[in-house]
C-alpha cells in the first residue's frame, strides 16, 4: 500500500521538477513511510511513497520494464497476483520480482486495459509511456484507494490525496458550492466530485488516459447485480458463502508482514476476524474502538470475539474530547466534508494499531452492501410494497425498521405511519430508495446561500439516468447501487477508512468487496427469505463460528458523538464557524442559516438536536476546516498531518543532460 | 415549529406549503411533531388516519388538530 503523486506537461522550469514532485510526495508521506521514490523526464515526473506489504527488498518504486519506457507508480494489492502472474509466465513473460507491482505492470503490457477486469483487489495506478507520452491513470471497481486528477494551466496533476497538490508551485485550492450542495444533500461526494473546484477523483471501474493535452476516460466495470449463479436450496447458499468468503479472507491474508482484523462488535468483522484465525499461521491481533459513552459502545460483543479466538486485543477507548481534539487532523487527512464524526475515532485507532507495529488490517466494510445489512433496504422493500400492505402488516414492518433511533419507538408507530405515507410513490426519479435519507440532506443543503445552487440532487440524478442498466433494477437493487456509488467509497473507504488508516501508515483490506463475494450475494438475497432479518443468510452461514451473541445480535450502525461533544467544551476552532468574520471568508455559506444551526446544537439539551442537525452541523465544521487548511492555508500541513517524512529510496532522472 | 425546522413561514413559504415536497421534514422532526400535537391538545393519532395524508402542511395540522380537539369536547 502506497501513495502515488505525480504531473505530466509541466509548466515549470524542468530544474524545479524533483523539488515539486518530492514535495508532492512528502505531503502524502503518512500512506508510504517505508521509502520514497520517483522518476522524471523533461516531460513527466511522478512516484510513490511506500508501504512495504509484499517483498519489502525488491519492491521499490517506480518501476519500469526492462527497456526503461514504461514506469509504473502503483498504490494497493492485486490480490490475485499470483495467478495471473502464472498465466503471464505461461505466455512467456519473465519476472525480476515477487512483488504485486510487476505483475501490474506486465499484465498492461500483455493484456492492455482487459487487464483490469482480471485484478481482483483494491489499488490505483499510474504507468506512463514515455515513447507516446502517454499517461495512464486507472482505479479499482469498489473504490478501495482513491486516485485524485486536475487540470492546471497545461499540467495534468494527480494524487493518491489531494494535499500533495498543495506543494505544486503557484496551484490554489477553491471550494466549490455546487459540489458541497451535492455532498450536503446526499451525505458523500458522487463518484467524480471532490468538493473542490476543477479537481476530480478517478470515478471506481475507470480509467483515463492523458496524450496531447486531451484527456480519454473510459470504464471498465459497471455494477450489476446480475448472475449466473443458480442456488436450489438454501443450505446450498449457506455452503458457498462460507466458501467465498473464506477464499476471500484467505486471498486477502497474503502478506509479507503480519496481518490485523479491526474488530466492530458487528457480525461481519467478527466472521471476518474468525475466518483470519483459522486461516492464519500466526496469533491473531484484533484492534476496536470502545466508547465511553455506552450509547455507541459496543465493547461487550467485542471482547466475547477477542475471547473467543484468544487474540491479542487492543482497545482505543474515545471520549469526547478525543473527537474534539483530533477532529481538525483527521478532517485534513480525510479532505472531504463529513456529515459525520465516526471517522474520527478511526483515526484514533490506526495511530493505536501503528504503535502496535501492525500495518495491514482486515475489516467487513462492504458486508452491508452485498447482503442487505443496512435498514435502508428494508425500508425500501416497505415503502415500494406500502400500498398493497394492510394496515396491521404496515404497523408490523415498521416496527422492525431502525431501532437504534429515538424516534422509531413503537409508541411512535402511527407518527412513522403517517411519514411513510407521504414517502411511499418515488418523487425523484431513480431515487426513491434514498428519499427519506434525502430530506436531512435537503436540510443541510440550506448551508449553501439561496439562489446558488438550483438543485443539489441534479448531478446524483443525472448519474442515475445515465446508467444503462439501472432502470431495469428492481427498488431493493437501486438501493445497493446507490449504495455502491455514494456512501462505500465516499465515506464509508475513504473519509472513515483508507484515509483515516493510512494517515498512519495502516493498510485496510477488505474481504466482502469481493466480486466473488458480491455477485454470490446478489444471486442468494431475497431468494431464500423476505429481506427483514438484515443479513440473515450471512449470519446463519457462520453461526458457531461466531458467538451466537453477534450472530444474532441486531444491526448497530457504528456511529460516535456528533455535536454532543463539541458541545461539552467547546474548542478555539469552533470559531471558525461561530465568529461574523470567520464565517464571511466562506461566501458561498449562508451565515444566518449556519450560526442558527450551530448555536441551537451546542446549547440544545440531551438528546434534542436531531439527525439532520448533528449531519449538518458536522458538514459545516468540517467545510471550514478544509476552507482553513486548503483554501486559506492557514496552517502549515505538516503540523495537520502525521508528519512522517518516508527516506529517498530511489530516483531515476531521465532529464535531457541528467548523468543518471 | 420555526424553530424544529428553522424555518419561518411567510408570504414566500405559506402555511399551505407541503413540507415534505419542500423537504423541510424528516423523520426525526415529524414523529417530534406528532408527540408534541398529542401531548399539547391530549389527542391520539391512530395508525388508520395516518394514512390519509392528514399532517403534511401546517394548514393542513391546524385544520386537523382543531377537529380533532371539537370531536372530543362533544
Amino acid at each position: 500500500m502506497c501513495g502515488i503523486a505525480g504531473f505530466v506537461n509541466p509548466d515549470q522550469p524542468v530544474a524545479r521538477l524533483p523539488e515539486t514532485v518530492s514535495g508532492m510526495l512528502m505531503a502524502i508521506g503518512h500512506r508510504g513511510p517505508d521509502g520514497l521514490g520517483y522518476v522524471l523526464d523533461d516531460h513527466f515526473a511522478m512516484g510513490t511513497v511506500r508501504l512495504a506489504i509484499l517483498d519489502p527488498e525488491a519492491g521499490i518504486q517506480p518501476l519500469s520494464d526492462p527497456s526503461g519506457r514504461y514506469w509504473l507508480c502503483y498504490n494497493g494489492e492485486i490480490y490475485n497476483y499470483q495467478e495471473l502472474r502464472r498465466e503471464l509466465e505461461a505466455a512467456g513473460i519473465a519476472f525480476q520480482t515477487h512483488c504485486d507491482t510487476e505483475v501490474v505492470l506486465q499484465a498492461w503490457l500483455h493484456w492492455g486495459p482487459e487487464c483490469l477486469a482480471r485484478f481482483n483487489g483494491g489499488f490505483a495506478f499510474a504507468l506512463y509511456d514515455r515513447h507516446e507520452r502517454r499517461l495512464v491513470l486507472a482505479r479499482d471497481r469498489y473504490g478501495k484507494r482513491p486516485l485524485f486528477y486536475t487540470r492546471y494551466q497545461n499540467t495534468l496533476l494527480f494524487a493518491s490525496e489531494m494535499k500533495a497538490f498543495l506543494a505544486v508551485p503557484g496551484f490554489s485550492f477553491a471550494q466549490d458550492p455546487e459540489q458541497l450542495a451535492a455532498i450536503y444533500a446526499q451525505w458523500t461526494p458522487l463518484p467524480e466530485q471532490t468538493g473542490f473546484k476543477g479537481i476530480k477523483n478517478l470515478p471506481v471501474g475507470a480509467w483515463l488516459s492523458f496524450q496531447n493535452d486531451s484527456l480519454e476516460q473510459h470504464t471498465y466495470y459497471r455494477l450489476s447485480f446480475e448472475t449466473d449463479i443458480r442456488l436450489k436450496t438454501e443450505e446450498e447458499a449457506l455452503e458457498r458463502i462460507r466458501d467465498t468468503v473464506s477464499q476471500s479472507v484467505a486471498l486477502r491474508l497474503r502478506s509479507d508482514v503480519e496481518v490485523g482484523v479491526y474488530l466492530s462488535g458487528g457480525v461481519d468483522s467478527a466472521i471476518v476476524a474468525a475466518l483470519a484465525n483459522t486461516l492464519s499461521s500466526q496469533p491473531l491481533s484484533t484492534f476496536s474502538v470502545a466508547f465511553e459513552d455506552k450509547e455507541f459502545d459496543e465493547s461487550v460483543e467485542q471482547q466475547l470475539v477477542a475471547q473467543q479466538l484468544e487474540s491479542h486485543h487492543v482497545v482505543q477507548t474515545i471520549r469526547h474530547s478525543d473527537i474534539v481534539d483530533s477532529c481538525p487532523n483527521a478532517v485534513y487527512h480525510a479532505e472531504i466534508p463529513a456529515f459525520r464524526s465516526a471517522f474520527i475515532p478511526m483515526f484514533l485507532l490506526s495511530k493505536r494499531t501503528s504503535e502496535a507495529g501492525i500495518k495491514v488490517v482486515l475489516s467487513g466494510e462492504g458486508a452491508d452492501e452485498a447482503f442487505l445489512g443496512y435498514d435502508l433496504f428494508k425500508e425500501t422493500l416497505l415503502r415500494a410494497a406500502w400500498s398493497d400492505l394492510s394496515v396491521e402488516a404496515k404497523s408490523a414492518r415498521l416496527k422492525q425498521l431502525y431501532p437504534h433511533l429515538s424516534h422509531y419507538g413503537d409508541q411512535d408507530n402511527a407518527a412513522k405511519m403517517g411519514l411513510y405515507q407521504q414517502f411511499s410513490t418515488e418523487h425523484m426519479a431513480g431515487l426513491f430508495s434514498h428519499e427519506l435519507r434525502f430530506q436531512n440532506g435537503r436540510f443541510s443543503a440550506r448551508l449553501i446561500q439561496p439562489g446558488l445552487v438550483a438543485d443539489p440532487f441534479a448531478e446524483i440524478t443525472a448519474l442515475v439516468a445515465g446508467d444503462p442498466q439501472f432502470q431495469a433494477m428492481s427498488p431493493v437493487e437501486k438501493a445497493q447501487w446507490l449504495e455502491y456509488k455514494t456512501l462505500l467509497p465516499g465515506y464509508l473507504l475513504s473519509t472513515q477508512g483508507e484515509r483515516m488508516s493510512l494517515a498512519h501508515g495502516v493498510e485496510n483490506r477488505c474481504p466482502f468487496l469481493d466480486p466473488h463475494v458480491i455477485e454470490l450475494a446478489a444471486a442468494t438475497n431475497l431468494k431464500f427469505d423476505d429481506g427483514f432479518r438484515e443479513k440473515r443468510l450471512l449470519r446463519e452461514a457462520f453461526r458457531g463460528v461466531v458467538p451466537a451473541a453477534v450472530v444474532d445480535k441486531r444491526k448497530f450502525p457504528y456511529r460516535a458523538p456528533d455535536a454532543e461533544a463539541f458541545a461539552a467544551a467547546p474548542p478555539d476552532y469552533l470559531d471558525l464557524i461561530r465568529s461574523d468574520t470567520e464565517l464571511a471568508k466562506i461566501p458561498f455559506v449562508n451565515p444566518t442559516f449556519a450560526k442558527r444551526l450551530t448555536e441551537k446544537v451546542l446549547n440544545a439539551p440531551p438528546g434534542g438536536v436531531s439527525t439532520k442537525e448533528n449531519q449538518t452541523f458536522l458538514f459545516l465544521l468540517s467545510t471550514a476546516l478544509l476552507h482553513h487548511f486548503f483554501v486559506a492555508r492557514e496552517q502549515a500541513p505538516f503540523v495537520l498531518s502525521t508528519g512522517v517524512r518516508p527516506p529517498v529510496q530511489r530516483v531515476v532522472d531521465l532529464r535531457t543532460g541528467s548523468t543518471n | 415549529m420555526e424553530e424544529q425546522f428553522l424555518i419561518e413561514f411567510d408570504e414566500t413559504f405559506p402555511e399551505e406549503s407541503n413540507l415534505f415536497m419542500e423537504g423541510v421534514m424528516d423523520s426525526f422532526g415529524y414523529v417530534q411533531l406528532c408527540r408534541f400535537l398529542e401531548q399539547e391538545y391530549d389527542i391520539q393519532f391512530t395508525e388508520e388516519e395516518m394514512t390519509g395524508n392528514v399532517l403534511t402542511s401546517l394548514a393542513q395540522i391546524k385544520k386537523y388538530v382543531a377537529a380533532k380537539v371539537a370531536a372530543k369536547t362533544t
